[in-house]
């Protein structure tokens, strides 16, 4: 047979041409593969697509039984499994879409190399590359394979339920859910609606908290840092462990004890009444506005000694020089540190803020461990409160009233705020462009 | 005044004299004032002097006035004669004028209620004196620090430093105290004990602490090993090698991470349910190794910076790629290493929102995050919080050390990203 009839072939039979090539295991194996997702199509994949496009039709309910004369329980679809087997049957389809790729290319590189006369790798030689030239199989198989099952069929999962009405009203499998277009994201934008009202606020508190925690702890972290680092503070380690400290406890932990610290019975009151320092309890927590401060400081407790370590790092690197000639010009610290220091600094760190940035905006951790979203307040949706950031209400949502398609319409905003804030990094960053000039 | 002195900066000698003698004078000044009632720190003192039973922190009060009085004595001894010996001594006596003159801040109201001079003192009754005498200690204390010429960042450090501690201390007290309960109306302990660690650990005890721990230890060695080797391998075929979808991969990867990652918790808990895995630490090792690949930038970013050369000269030598890692890329990156392997432990012990949601009411399968977290819910932590305490200490400890150990490898991969 000729190259090209061969090349053909193997565009519906994987393998053929590997097998034609002499590789005739992996041929083997190709069609295998291949044999078997088209079993799993026809007895399972195609149904289950099939049914994705509806999510259930039967209700589960009382059916009148004529055999026996009375009522039965009749099991309804399940939307949910309907639409998880979906995503499955999806993603495999997916894999093996590059699989199929993969085995076309894999044989046209066998049909080049036996024309040109150079030598087919048999099986074992092909399970011995896996050390050496393509060891890219052996170890991105287990992330591929992980990411593949517990981040991307989840996520794809995730994605769809936004344009379902899958929410406390329709549960399964008591309930069905349909599909609902993009109805979710017009209630929760820009309908008059009390979702409406609740997500705006809880957007502007996010991305005010989001600025605030990244800037007081990166200004609070360099301030510290340069004190630690000038040439006059002796025993520079010890001053660093002791900030070291909060970092190292766990966050839960000094946030939940920091959260009890500050309750209205909590020893800050305690002592700032001992003190004379005020006649009744300071509603920290309680009070929405006094909450957001707490949290904001709280969350400066915790977050300036990790930027204080990063930036020790960074003050090293800027050259002593300039602050000599500085010195010798008559610079006041304050002036060296506003040319000299923040410009560097500034310059080197920006996609750290954008990052950090990006991190406080999903910063889950210290809003659920200090207030978990409370005070609460009776006008926003279920569950909200003041101190609420999108994330921990996603999390509220899915977890208390189980509106899992509000959970995700939330989720793909909260993906689009942050891929807005990388695509700004990126295009000031030319990290990009800079990794291919260490190769 | 043209006189040199060699160490000292005397440019700010008159300055630092001034600032004595304004705090003494302020210690004749109204210091409180309520009800029309005036004293001034002196007579303060008196009252205290006369008082019966007299409050401990009393000595705050006799401490100043020493403290101030003995500084101005100093600022005399150094007009007359200018050391260095008498101006550090004189800075040593001045920083601690200055601490009282804080303290006094928060003990005030304890001692004039003590004595009997008021009664329902709030700090706001405080006068000018006292404030004007806070305010020129610490300006003082900076101008003797400039001629001596000493950082003054150690004020700043020393008052940032109390502070940090602050909640760090209280914990580790609570953990120590004897008398049950949230809402204690002291700071320091009236009994120490080392019984709440004990109740932790007992063999009836309702909360399974030994278990949490032995479970958050299980999972936290094989995440420390397992997603440490995936992290470093990927880093590794990300940075020295180049394929087809090389950079789709690393595209993918980035656009993943932007979602919140617990958006899908219900689903990945569906999928572990239909493997028949729920509710087991297997669950919560197998999804940490899954999604440890989205860490890889930092690793990689230090993987480009070992030369590429090193490689080819090694593949000239006839090394696999396999080899290349474990014997050239690996021994190199002892730092990267550690980070790795530092961070996916610390993160088993602080992770708490996918196992909270796996267990559910399973309290045997606990982490300590989520054993924790359940007793300061508000039905149980009147009753546990001095366990809680010790709980929270005995999680704090060994990760302490191992970070304070490993404190430079960890700033050297955090250096690392904000470079990378």
């Amino acid at each position: 047979m000729n190259k090209n009839t061969i090349s053909k072939i193997s565009y519906v039979v994987c393998g053929a041409a590997n097998a034609a090539c002499g590789q005739i295991l992996k041929g083997l194996i190709f069609l295998a593969i291949e044999i078997s997702y088209i079993l799993y199509m026809v007895l399972y994949g195609a149904e289950k697509l099939r049914d994705l496009a509806t999510l259930g039709e039967n209700v589960q309910g009382m059916a009148f039984n004529e055999a026996l004369g009375i009522y039965e329980m009749t099991a309804g679809d399940n939307s949910m499994l309907i639409l998880l087997s979906g995503v499955v049957t999806i993603v495999v389809t997916i894999a093996f879409i590059l699989f199929w790729l993969f085995t076309i290319s894999s044989g046209k590189e066998a049909l080049r190399r036996a024309e040109e006369g150079k030598h087919n790798n048999n099986f074992i030689e092909d399970v011995k590359s896996l050390a050496n030239n393509n060891i890219r199989f052996l170890f991105l198989s287990v992330p591929v394979v992980g990411l593949g099952v517990f981040t991307v069929m989840p996520l794809i999962y995730m994605i769809l339920m936004a344009f379902t009405n899958y929410d406390s009203n329709h549960q399964p499998p008591g309930n069905l859910f349909n599909w609902v277009g993009i109805k979710n994201f017009i209630t929760l934008l820009s309908t008059s609606d009390r979702l409406s009202s609740t997500f705006w606020p809880v957007l502007g508190w996010t991305l005010i908290w989001g600025f605030a925690a990244t800037f007081t702890c990166y200004f609070g972290g360099m301030i510290l840092a340069i004190i630690i680092n000038s040439n006059g503070i002796k025993f520079k380690k010890v001053w660093r462990t002791i900030f070291v400290f909060t970092m190292a406890i766990p966050a839960f932990i000094s946030l939940r004890v920091v959260a009890t610290m500050l309750g209205e019975k909590g020893i800050f009151n305690v002592l700032l009444q001992q003190w004379g320092f005020t006649a009744s309890s300071l509603p920290f927590l309680s009070n929405a506005t006094w909450a957001r401060f707490s949290v904001i400081i709280v969350n400066f407790w915790i977050g300036v000694p990790v930027t204080m370590l990063m930036v020790s790092g960074i003050l090293m690197n800027i050259p002593g020089e300039l602050y000599e000639s500085a010195k010798i010009d008559g610079a006041s610290p304050f002036m060296m540190f506003r040319k000299i220091t923040f410009p560097y600094m500034w310059f080197v760190t920006t996609p750290y803020i954008i990052s950090n940035l990006i991190g406080n905006f999903n910063n889950f951790n210290t809003i659920y461990f200090l207030t978990a979203g409370e005070p609460l307040t009776l006008d926003y949706y279920k569950g909200a409160g003041k101190t609420d950031l999108l994330v921990t209400w996603l999390y509220k949502l899915t977890k208390d009233s189980n509106d899992y398609n509000l959970a995700a319409t939330i989720g793909i905003i909260i993906f689009v705020i942050s891929a807005i804030f990388t695509l700004v990094s990126f295009s000031r960053s030319n990290a990009l462009k800079n990794e291919e000039g260490f190769s | 005044m043209n006189r040199t002195v060699i160490g000292l900066n005397l440019k700010y000698f008159l300055n630092s004299i001034i600032g004595a003698v304004v705090g003494f004078i302020c210690l004749f000044l109204p210091y409180a004032s309520k009800d029309g009632q005036t004293i001034s720190l002196i007579t303060g003192a008196g009252h205290i002097l006369a008082a019966d039973n007299k409050p401990a922190l009393s000595i705050i009060i006799i401490f100043l006035i020493l403290f101030t009085v003995l500084s101005l004595a100093l600022a005399v001894f150094n007009i007359i004669k200018t050391t260095v010996v008498g101006y550090k001594a004189w800075q040593c006596v001045q920083a601690l004028s200055t601490a009282f003159w804080v303290f006094a801040m928060f003990s005030t109201k304890t001692i004039l209620e003590g004595v009997g001079v008021y009664s329902n003192f709030l700090n706001r009754y405080l006068t000018f004196g006292y404030w004007i005498g806070l305010v020129a200690a610490f300006v003082t204390l900076i101008y003797i620090m400039k001629v001596t010429q000493t950082d003054r960042g150690y004020i700043a450090l020393t008052i940032m430093s109390v502070i940090w501690m602050f909640p760090i201390l209280w914990i580790v007290l609570t953990a120590l105290r004897e008398e049950p309960g949230y809402y204690v109306g002291y700071f320091f302990p009236k009994h120490l004990t080392l019984k709440n660690f004990a109740a932790l650990f007992a063999e009836d005890s309702v909360i399974p602490f030994t278990k949490w721990w032995i479970n958050t230890f299980i999972v936290a060695m094989f995440a420390c090993v397992l997603n440490t080797f995936v992290i470093l391998s990927t880093s590794f075929i990300l940075s020295r090698t180049r394929f087809a979808g090389r950079k789709a991969f690393m595209n993918i990867l980035m656009i993943i991470g932007l979602f919140p990652g617990f958006m899908s918790l219900i689903a990945v808990y569906n999928i572990l349910k239909g493997l028949g895995i729920n509710q087991s630490l297997v669950a919560l090792i197998v999804v940490g190794v899954a999604g440890a690949a989205m860490g890889y930038h930092i690793s990689k970013g230090f993987f480009d910076t070992i030369p590429k050369a090193i490689d080819e000269a090694a593949i000239i030598d006839g090394a696999s790629r396999a080899q290349i890692f474990f014997h050239i890329i690996l021994p190199l990156s002892k730092s990267i290493i550690v980070y790795q392997a530092l961070g996916a432990f610390l993160g088993a012990w602080s992770d708490y929102i996918f196992p909270s949601m796996l267990f559910g009411d399973k309290q045997s399968s606990y982490t300590v995050a989520v054993g924790l977290y359940w007793l300061t819910d508000f039905r149980r932590i009147d009753a546990y919080y001095t366990q809680f305490a010790a709980g929270a200490v005995i999680v704090a400890i060994p990760i302490v050390i191992l970070f304070v150990w490993l404190q430079r490898f960890y700033v050297e991969g955090l250096s690392g990203s904000v470079k990378g």
